[in-house]
């Protein structure tokens, strides 16, 4: 297999599914830092998601409503932002630098 | 500028050396260790910092431009480490370079107060539990001759 036709592949395999990154706190709720999630063709809003996520891992729920959030590297603003397939959501609690 | 994480130690010298500049005479820089906290089970004996890599670069950036806007900052650092960082170790230096003091200081606790706000930086503590004391031996009592 060439690595075009690999490429291909690994492309084809992201359809349909965002990735989900969760930091600190919302790692260890939810137990790993990256997720595959199924989003439809058209993607889904970043607060569906959020809810979504919250039902399937009860225990990330209560620490999501201080969470930030960042689409493909860029702080979302507007929870009605759309994560379409391909694309990162990633969830970030309160900061504990220094 | 210099923003920068970092999994090798940061160097107090090297940031100094960042803020040189013989237009800028006053020069402040500030160094966070790891303390060496008390925890319920024992003392912390390090930090795992994790970061979200490219938002966080970009968070020290913009704070860095911030500081220069706000305070008239000629140079700037903000660095942090990531990764295991044993206590006493530094594991954050920021600091500014100023025509005066007056702005070195304010652009410095600028930096540091709001790195801790803005910046995708989180800590997670390893600790060592307290030693507990060895049950002292009963002595036998000593045979009397008598």
């Amino acid at each position: 297999m060439t690595a075009t036709e690999t490429g291909r592949r690994s492309a084809a395999s992201l359809a349909g599914r965002a990735r989900v990154l969760l930091f600190a706190t919302a790692r260890t709720a939810v137990g790993t830092r990256s997720l595959p999630w199924p989003v439809p063709g058209d993607g889904m809003t970043v607060r569906e998601l959020v809810a979504d996520l919250a039902r399937a891992h009860p225990r990330v729920a209560p620490i999501l409503a201080h969470c930030r959030f960042f689409h493909d590297g860029v702080p979302v603003t507007q929870l009605d932002e759309r994560v379409r397939p391909g694309e990162e959501l990633a969830i970030h609690p309160p900061y504990g630098g220094g | 500028m210099s923003a920068r994480l970092s999994v090798r130690p940061l160097s107090l010298t090297a940031a100094f050396r960042e803020l040189g500049d013989p237009t800028l005479g006053g020069v402040v820089v500030f160094a966070g260790r790891v303390r060496a906290d008390p925890t319920p089970r024992g003392s912390v004996t390090a930090l795992v910092y994790e970061a979200h890599r490219g938002p966080a670069v970009q968070a020290l950036q913009d704070l860095e431009a911030e500081a220069r806007r706000r305070f008239g900052a000629g140079r700037t650092v903000a660095w942090h480490r990531v990764g295991r960082v044993r206590v006493g170790e530094v594991a954050v230096i920021v600091g500014a370079a100023c025509g005066h003091r007056t702005e070195a200081f304010a652009a410095t606790r600028f930096l540091i107060d709001r790195l801790k706000r803005t910046v995708p930086v989180w800590k997670e503590a390893r600790e060592r539990p307290a030693r507990r004391p060895r049950p002292r031996r009963s002595r036998r009592p000593s045979r009397s001759s008598d």
